[in-house]
């Protein structure tokens, strides 16, 4: 049996704490101009998600030009950011379709080209939702392009990892 | 007392300037002052190491050096001023492979996009009032990844190495 290595655990001095003081939690008047800060933004989020839709649809270009692994990791990042912020700019559903072209995405390990028709349909698909404002996430022609798009995604991956 | 946000230092590091933005909007509607944005990991090394920073908001996903590489970097680097500092990261990710992941190279928060005002008040409150221990063994240093959770277990001790320095004969006291 081999000698264990050994395992040093200690609590470094709570710096923070010391510098702020307080006797613990936050009150009620930090938590609603915190919430004030982020309504406030929201009249620039319209125009925040149009740049990242756009920085999306100049990735997409840049890698059916060049199908490498660089401009492949730039269309994932692309993708990933509007899947963890859309839903902030009121997008959901943008949110659900990029998390979908992550999915296709997301290993550069393939060694193969992706499908360009099916990542255009996600760029496609984030463009109108966005041109036609659509903010619900109910909408139904939306949920329904969502739910094709997550359905070819998955039948790819299936049919070419074997996932 | 109201914490005295003012005091601190923050860095937030993320390569998309829209989600800087937001998390410095919302970290500088409570009061915290010096709030700085990085748009890359190489950028906020240099800024790391110029001033005493207090905490860290970190994204995952970023050309260049990611934020793991960056995060590992600041707990193990000889060359890091603070390999202490708290570090939230921002991250898409939901799996718990990437959450371990994370784990491992000395994370000490998650804060999950799509973000909210409160869920980064909760966050930062996290890193004052819940600070967790910090672990070196030879191939990690950084937060304890097991969340401290008293009294969450109370059955017999099985692990070999503590069972064998246990006196268990029946003459024991």
């Amino acid at each position: 049996m081999s000698k264990q290595q050994p395992i040093e655990i200690f609590m470094p001095p709570n710096v923070l704490k010391a510098k702020v003081g307080g006797s613990g939690g936050l009150d009620a008047g930090a938590i609603k101009r915190a919430e004030d800060a982020m309504e406030e933004l929201k009249v620039e989020f319209a125009g925040w998600i149009i740049e990242d839709v756009n920085r999306l649809t100049q990735m997409r270009q840049e890698y059916e030009a060049n199908m490498d692994n660089d401009r492949l990791g730039n269309l994932y990042r692309a993708a990933h950011d509007l899947k963890g912020q859309a839903t902030t700019f009121d997008f959901p559903l943008v949110a659900r379709v990029a998390s979908s072209l992550c999915k296709l995405t997301d290993d550069t390990s393939y060694g193969i080209e992706l499908p360009v028709t099916l990542i255009d349909a996600h760029v496609d698909a984030i463009k109108v939702i966005v041109r036609d404002g659509i903010k619900d996430p109910t909408n139904q022609i939306a949920t329904v392009l969502a739910v094709e798009l997550e359905r070819q995604v998955k039948v790819f991956l299936e049919k070419t990892l074997g996932e | 007392m109201s914490y005295r946000f003012d005091r601190l230092k923050v860095l937030v590091i993320d390569d998309n300037q829209h989600m800087r933005r937001l998390v410095s909007a919302v970290l500088e509607a409570v009061g915290i002052k010096t709030v700085f944005e990085a748009e890359n990991a190489n950028d906020a090394w240099k800024i790391f190491q110029t001033e005493p920073w207090d905490l860290i908001f970190l994204d995952w996903v970023m050309s260049g050096m990611s934020g793991l590489e960056f995060a590992e970097k600041i707990r193990t680097s000889p060359d890091s001023p603070n390999p202490f500092i708290p570090i939230v990261m921002l991250t898409g990710y939901s799996s718990i492979e990437r959450v371990n992941a994370a784990r491992d190279v000395g994370i000490n928060e998650f804060l999950a996009k799509p973000v909210s005002a409160k869920a980064i008040m909760n966050r930062l409150v996290a890193v004052i009032e819940h600070p967790r221990s910090f672990v070196r063994t030879k191939g990690y240093f950084g937060p304890c990844r097991r969340r401290r959770r008293e009294g969450a277990y109370h059955g017999p001790e099985r692990r070999a190495s503590e069972l064998e320095t246990q006196d268990t004969s029946p003459n024991a006291a």
